[in-house]
Parts: C-alpha cells; sequence; structure tokens
C-alpha cells in the first residue's frame, strides 16, 4: 500500500505529565487505521496532531503528497449548530474556499452517500446524535478528503446507529478513503479496521494477531470412556481441564487451532468420544479487551 | 475571509445572544435622550462608557457562540486560528462601529441637544464611542475561552477590567505618582478627559487625536497580545 503519511517520533507533554513518546507510524492510501488505549492514554491528542490541531513537542510528520486533505470529526458532536445540513455544509466548504459550484455537487453526491437527503432543510441541533455524527463527518468529507480522522465516531450512538454509521465507514473504505480513528467497540474493530495501534505507557505499538482470522482457535469439550485412548490423545491436545464423572467416564477441555479442529473431531469420534461442546474463542482480542 | 465573516456573523445572529445587550443600549439610548435639551458632549461621553460595558458583553457573547466543538471544525476549515479569531475581532469591530454610528446619529435626528451639533462635536462623540467599543473589545478577548477556561472566569474578569478601566479614570493623581505606570492602564480616562471639554469648543486640539490614537495603539497592542498568547497556547 503507498504510504500517504509518516508520524514520525511524536512526543507530547501536557503540563508536565508525559502523553506521549517517539510515537511513530505511517499511515497508507485506502488503511483504516484504529488508535486504541485507556481513557487519557493520548488517543485524541495524537488525532489533533495529525490533523494539525495541536502542535507536538518534538518530532515530525511527512505527508508523501503535498496537497493531502485532511477532514477531522471531534470526540464531542457539536449539539447547537443552528443551521441545516445543507446550510452548514455551505459554509464550511465556502469558508475552506470552495466555489458554489463545486460545493452544489459535493454536497448533493455527500447527501446521497449519507442517506439524508430527507433531512436535508431540518436543522441540525434537531437531529438525533448518529445524524449528528453523519453530518460532522460529511463536513470532514467536503474537499475531497484524503485522510478522515474520526475521534470515536460511535460513542454514545445507539446499536442501530452504531451500525448505520459502520456500514458508512465501510463504504468510505471501499471507496478509497484513509481513515485514522480512536474507539472502543469491539464490532468496528474486528470487521473494518486494517491495522490496530495501542497507546500502553505513552508509546504507539502495533497490536499484531489482532484479526480473528489470525487468532483462529476452538474450545472442545469432550467426554472418554477409555483411560487408554485419552493417554493417546494427550500429547496432541492442549488440555485445559480434566475431571473424572461420576458414570466413570473423563470430561476433557482442550483448546485447539480451528484449522485442526476437523481432524481433532474426527479422531475423537472414531475413539467412540462424545463431544460436548465445540465454542469458537479469539483468545488474543479476549485479552485484549479485557485489557482496555 | 468573507465567507468566514458571513458564517460567524449569521450563526451570532442565530443564537440570540446579541438581543440582551443590543437591547439594553437601545434602552439606555432613549431614557438618556427622553429628556431635552441634552448637552452635547456630556451625553455623548454617557453613552460611549454604556458601549464601553456593553461591547464587552458582545466580545464574550460573540467568541461563544459557537460550541467548542464546532470551534475546532470551522478552525480547521478556516486553516488557521489566527484567521478564525481575526474574523470575530472584524465583526466585534463593525458591531462597536454601527453602534458608535448610531449613539452619535439619533440623538441628532431627534433633536435631543439644546443646540444643532457641528461636525466637530459628532466627530468627537463618535471617536470617543468607538475609540472606547475597540479597547473594551481588545480587553473582553483577553478573558474568553480562547485564553480563560473557565466560564465563570470569563465574565467576572471582562466586569473586573472594564470596571477598572473606569474607576482608574477617577484615581488618575493617585496613579500618576507611579511612574510609568498609566502608560500601562487601560487609556478609558483619556476620552473622558476629552469629552469633558464644553460644548462651545471651537476646533479640536492636536492632542486629542493623539490621545485617540493611543487609545487605538493600545487596544491593538492588546489585540497582539490576544494573538500571541493563543498561539501558544496551541503548543
Amino acid at each position: 500500500m503507498k504510504t500517504i503519511m509518516e508520524i514520525q517520533d511524536i512526543s507530547k507533554q501536557y503540563r508536565g505529565k508525559k502523553i506521549l513518546e517517539n510515537a511513530t507510524f505511517s499511515i497508507c492510501a485506502n488503511q483504516i487505521i484504529a488508535l486504541v488505549g485507556k481513557n487519557g492514554s493520548g488517543k485524541s491528542t495524537l488525532l489533533k496532531i495529525i490533523a494539525e490541531l495541536v502542535d507536538a513537542d518534538s518530532g515530525s510528520i511527512v505527508k508523501h503528497r503535498q496537497s493531502l486533505k485532511i477532514g477531522y470529526v471531534p470526540e464531542v458532536t457539536p449539539s447547537h449548530i443552528l443551521f441545516t445540513p445543507e446550510e452548514y455544509l455551505f459554509h464550511m466548504g465556502s469558508i475552506r474556499g470552495m466555489t458554489k459550484k463545486q460545493l452544489q455537487l459535493k454536497i448533493n453526491e455527500l447527501f446521497e452517500l449519507f442517506h439524508l437527503q430527507e433531512a436535508r432543510n431540518i436543522r441540525i441541533a434537531n437531529f438525533s446524535k448518529g445524524m449528528k455524527q453523519k453530518v460532522m463527518i460529511m463536513q470532514a468529507m467536503l474537499e475531497d478528503t484524503d485522510l478522515l480522522i474520526l475521534d470515536e465516531p460511535l460513542s454514545g450512538l445507539d446499536p442501530k446507529a452504531q451500525s448505520d454509521l459502520e456500514e458508512t465507514l465501510s463504504i468510505l473504505k471501499d471507496k478509497g478513503f484513509s481513515i485514522v480513528l480512536t474507539c472502543h467497540e469491539t464490532k468496528l474493530l474486528q470487521h473494518l479496521v486494517d491495522t490496530v495501534l495501542v497507546i500502553q505507557n505513552n508509546k504507539v505499538v502495533q497490536a499484531d494477531s489482532f484479526h480473528k482470522n489470525e487468532i483462529p482457535k476452538n474450545k472442545l469439550i469432550f467426554e472418554i470412556s477409555n483411560d487408554e485412548l485419552l493417554d493417546n490423545l494427550l500429547p496432541f491436545l492442549e488440555i485445559q481441564h480434566q475431571s473424572l464423572l461420576n458414570n466413570g467416564c473423563h470430561e476433557v477441555i482442550t483448546i485447539i487451532k480451528t484449522e485442526d479442529t476437523d481432524q481433532v473431531l474426527l479422531d475423537l469420534l472414531q475413539k467412540k468420544a462424545s463431544i460436548r461442546q465445540l465454542t469458537p474463542i479469539n483468545q488474543k482480542e479476549e485479552q485484549f479487551y479485557t485489557h482496555f | 475571509m468573507t465567507s468566514l465573516l458571513r458564517y460567524q456573523f449569521i450563526n451570532y445572529l442565530r443564537t440570540y445572544q446579541y438581543v440582551p445587550p443590543f437591547s439594553i443600549f437601545i434602552l439606555c439610548l432613549v431614557v438618556n435622550y427622553s429628556f431635552v435639551p441634552n448637552p452635547i458632549l456630556d451625553s455623548y461621553s454617557f453613552t460611549a462608557i454604556i458601549l464601553f460595558f456593553l461591547m464587552g458583553w458582545f466580545t464574550i457573547t460573540l467568541f461563544h457562540a459557537e460550541d467548542e466543538e464546532q470551534k475546532v471544525i470551522t478552525t480547521l476549515h478556516a486553516k488557521s486560528r489566527t484567521q478564525y479569531n481575526l474574523g470575530i475581532f472584524m465583526i466585534c469591530v463593525l458591531i462597536g462601529f454601527f453602534l458608535s454610528c448610531v449613539s452619535v446619529i439619533y440623538p441628532t435626528l431627534i433633536g435631543a441637544f439644546g443646540e444643532k451639533p457641528r461636525f466637530l462635536h459628532q466627530l468627537l462623540g463618535f471617536l470617543s464611542h468607538f475609540s472606547l467599543a475597540v479597547l473594551a473589545i481588545a480587553l473582553s478577548a483577553i478573558f474568553t475561552r480562547e485564553l480563560v477556561k473557565n466560564k465563570q472566569n470569563t465574565w467576572w474578569g471582562v466586569l473586573g477590567i472594564l470596571i477598572i478601566s473606569v474607576v482608574i479614570a477617577t484615581l488618575k493623581e493617585t496613579i500618576l505618582q507611579v511612574k510609568g505606570l498609566i502608560w500601562l492602564l487601560p487609556p478609558v480616562r483619556l476620552s473622558l478627559e476629552m469629552m469633558g471639554s464644553e460644548d462651545s469648543i471651537t476646533s479640536i486640539p492636536n492632542s486629542f487625536y493623539w490621545q485617540f490614537a493611543w487609545i487605538f495603539v493600545y487596544a491593538s497592542f492588546i489585540i497582539m497580545l490576544f494573538f500571541l498568547l493563543s498561539n501558544r497556547k496551541r503548543r
């Protein structure tokens, strides 16, 4: 993938407290990067630095395109916008220097993309949070934006609005936008994000092996009556728990790789084992979210 | 810049936050000139002080007309925080200019003075209103959320600095004893002194122009300080 921006050794302190230390990573075209970390870990600050709203204490941001256009959506949606979305987008675009003709075309395109045609002439202040969030993303996309920066785009939205917005982000991804976002929503991370960067102890580290395809394991519970057969199986299985039941059978809880599951099940059935439960698990992901 | 000014102005109009200070201004004008005849320069001096306080109100509400988050978005579209703030300053100055004109023209139109005001009265009247309006804008801007985090401190700060500026005029003799201090304090007293002249004044002394110029220069220094602190805060 083609790199559009490089964040190099960015450090930032706030009131003497170190927030970011030598943050380094690249943003590629058509890539969605999620920044995750605990509250107050510096995610929003890093987004603001990328959006050039806040200066870093040290380090640099290298744009690989002279005219790289960045759109920014803040964490908190402005609640008192006293314009209709059409007026609002028109004003924001004009401030940006777009001509009336360009704006008319772009605004129509955005209304279509975000399915907001019917709300064109309703004041934004009367919108639901999900609709407001859509307008915020629309303003960020006014001028053929290359990079969208979204600070917790799904925060505070109900499941329906989250799902709507997730669909919109998915369309944007397909259209080739690069997006850097912060979020806590596991669903979003699983389905959309290409790269997850974790801010931990002021440092930005890549959380690889994050995608569910890279963590392919199943939890299997089975019963087997024959001790000898069980002893033969033990070297090949990652046994988590084993107990002797009242009926004289052994109950075994084991973790197996997804790719080995079919073969293991076949072997067990051939050895007259009874399969009690098979559950897909995402071990690293579980650990990951327990942590954040 | 025109688009930014248009947006900021329309947004301010839609907030209706201008209604209280504007109503008070109109009320003061009407009440002040309800009895005739009135002295010219004294009356102008009074309405100039009223405008001085009300411009503080206009300035704060203009700087706070947008949500904090919307302000970030507008700044990003305007491509610079300086440009954004400059837009608000320009609207404040335009409001100050408009209200200064109204303050001078209204009493003339309704014949509120004992004698017909001459051009020099009107010029002095306009300069006293406009200079104090610009001074109030500059002093109030220092206490907006751009530089002061707590909104309560904003209102106390503005009210405090505007009252102190007027009180200084009466404490001039004491303050003059501390060398150099008079140059640091807001020069409201200069306007009040000049407007204390008799209505029979036949020409405007050169020193008056310099004194009005000093009020504008002082306000410009404060505005520059505002931009300096505002840009430093970004870091």
